[in-house]
């Protein structure tokens, strides 16, 4: 069953007088709680298709519907909303809040998420996210302190601590190396087998595609 | 709040230094406010204390209280308006003492007044400043106008005129030293305000505006302190608008993941508001300690309602230069962000 269904999306730049085509039409189906990969080459698209998915941006034609709703109608206050509930966000960087200690981290996505959870439940679910992604004691580290692969976990465990129901992971092993990729993509899989959260994935990371459950490729701004 | 406390406390030295700067710049505001306000004082405290009030002059003196004459007739007009009304004259002039040292002074002469010491002829009420010049009371002091001399019969407090000491003396002796028996101005206290043809009127605030020296040297103080509101509320403008600068990608990155643009402008204010306190708080007890301690010959007068008043047109400058440059955090795009990379 999908989640997510993408119809005849389209997204045309304007660069002064000269128009660029990247998205050309897509048709999608998001299958629920599974992880899907968009590969392709470097301008096929994919990173543009995800973000506006992801209510990042907005498409120039074509619609998204996302549990009953049309994404392509609602007011940058609702896309955001949604955003802030029900989506997870994995980018490249880690993007974590600087003056922020690990476990601080996520009680901002849960405030943002407006979740009605009390004091201890809060507590005990960063505390077992952090366990899970392997950095409870790195619960009051700062993000100038922590790897690039711990920035990472963090950045999962955010992602993911409002329990969405879809994350989003643009090229989230892009800057890591080889084990530490491996490390984030498996944890980005038991994660989303657990919590049952459906991942749509950009990724150029062949070594990546195995813990895809599709993978679908993009080429000339098309589906191929 | 908790956000914003953080942030402050992991950048503490970027803080300290817009602190610092709001600190300095709120204290020499402070500073040159009190000297406005002293110096306002020094210059007019005969008027500045009488309750609010009319002055009337004649209309022919345009605005100059020395061209006025209220003679007889005029004065029983008045004195049909308002029974009340109060009479006086003020004249800059001289004594001089026993020892032959020569002091300025302002002559100031009055009549049916409740507010200024009723002197006999012959005799003068100074005000107490010229005590530290070595006169004392009943000290016999002379000035070339008048045949007899005038020996001092008191002190007032706080009693002064276009910085001269005022020497309160008889409307007798005034006519003598001066040659007319007209009153330059009446005044009538309260609300009550009656239009009497031929004479012109003046609140207590527009008849110092009257005074040249006082309007003058009023202006450019007040200048200064206004120049120094809009320098630091520029300066809130620049600094947050370089932190923001700094923080576009922690920006992008908050709005990704849904955090509303009102909550960083609430982190944002929130910082403002704390630095801002912190340094007015320590500015206003420094200005306060400095006005104890300042040179009795250096006029200063800050008093805790107007340092408040100062502190709230500081908040309010810093919220408008906060928030004026706040408004590119409402321009970022995630998108932006996310592709600039960062922590």
């Amino acid at each position: 069953m999908a989640i997510l269904t993408i119809n005849g999306l389209e997204k045309t730049f304007k660069h002064g007088s000269t128009e660029e085509k990247i998205l050309k039409g897509i048709d999608l189906d998001l299958p629920e709680g599974e992880i899907t990969a968009l590969v392709g080459a470097s301008g096929s698209g994919k990173s543009t298709l995800l973000t506006i998915v992801a209510g990042l941006q907005k498409s120039t034609k074509g619609e998204i519907f996302f549990a009953d709703e049309n994404l392509t109608s609602l007011n940058s206050n609702q896309v955001r909303n949604i955003r802030a509930k029900r989506f997870g966000f994995v980018f490249q960087q880690a993007h974590l809040v600087p003056f922020l200690t690990v476990q601080e981290q996520l009680g901002l996505m849960l405030d943002t998420a407006e979740l009605k959870w009390s004091k201890e439940e809060r507590r005990q679910e960063i505390k077992a996210i952090l366990k899970k992604v392997d950095m409870w004691h790195h619960r009051d580290t700062y993000p100038d302190s922590l790897s690039g692969g711990e920035k990472q976990r963090v950045a999962i465990a955010r992602a993911v601590i409002h329990q969405p129901e879809i994350l989003f992971a643009d090229e989230p092993t892009a800057s890591l190396d080889s084990k530490r990729s491996k490390e984030v993509m498996e944890l980005l899989t038991s994660l989303s087998k657990e919590f049952r959260i459906t991942v749509l994935m950009v990724t150029h990371d062949e070594s990546a595609l195995k813990y895809a459950d599709y993978t679908i490729e993009m080429k000339d701004g098309l589906i191929e | 709040m908790k956000m914003a406390w953080k942030e402050i406390m992991k950048s503490k030295t970027r803080y300290l230094i817009l602190g610092s700067i709001i600190f300095l710049i709120s204290l020499l505001t402070m500073i040159i406010s009190g000297l406005a306000n002293g110096l306002s004082y020094d210059n007019a405290s005969l008027i500045k204390d009488m309750p609010e009030g009319t002055f009337y002059m004649q209309e022919e003196a345009e605005g100059q209280y020395n061209f006025s004459s209220l003679d007889g007739e005029t004065r029983n007009e008045i004195e049909e308006a308002s029974s009340d009304a109060m009479f006086l004259s003020i004249q800059m002039g001289e004594v001089e003492a026993a020892d032959e040292k020569r002091h300025g002074v302002a002559f100031v002469s009055t009549a049916n007044s409740d507010h200024f010491p009723d002197v006999e002829a012959k005799r003068l009420v100074l005000d107490n400043s010229i005590m530290k010049e070595g006169i004392s009371e009943d000290e016999k002091m002379t000035n070339g106008l008048l045949d007899h001399s005038l020996k001092v019969d008191g002190f007032t407090d706080q009693q002064k005129f276009s910085h001269a000491p005022v020497a309160f003396i008889n409307h007798d002796d005034f006519q003598n030293m001066y040659r007319t028996d007209a009153f330059q101005l009446a005044f009538i206290e309260g609300n009550e305000a009656p239009v009497i043809d031929g004479l012109s009127q003046f609140t207590n605030d527009e008849f110092l505006n009257t005074i040249p020296s006082y309007s003058a040297e009023q202006l450019s103080l007040n200048m200064i302190v206004v120049f120094l509101f809009v320098i630091s509320g520029m300066l809130f403008g620049i600094f947050f608008y370089m932190i923001n600068v700094q923080k576009i990608a922690t920006y992008g990155i908050l709005k990704a993941v849904g955090v509303k643009t009102s909550t960083l402008f609430k982190m944002m204010w929130v910082q403002m508001i704390i630095i801002t306190i912190i340094s007015l708080v320590l500015s206003v007890g420094i200005s306060q300690l400095l006005g104890a301690v300042m040179p009795e010959g250096m006029p200063f007068l800050l008093t805790l309602s107007s340092s408040s008043m100062m502190s709230l047109v500081f908040l309010v400058v810093g919220f408008i230069g906060s928030t004026v440059s706040g408004i590119q955090i409402s321009k970022v795009e995630p998108m932006q962000a996310i592709n600039q990379g960062g922590m």
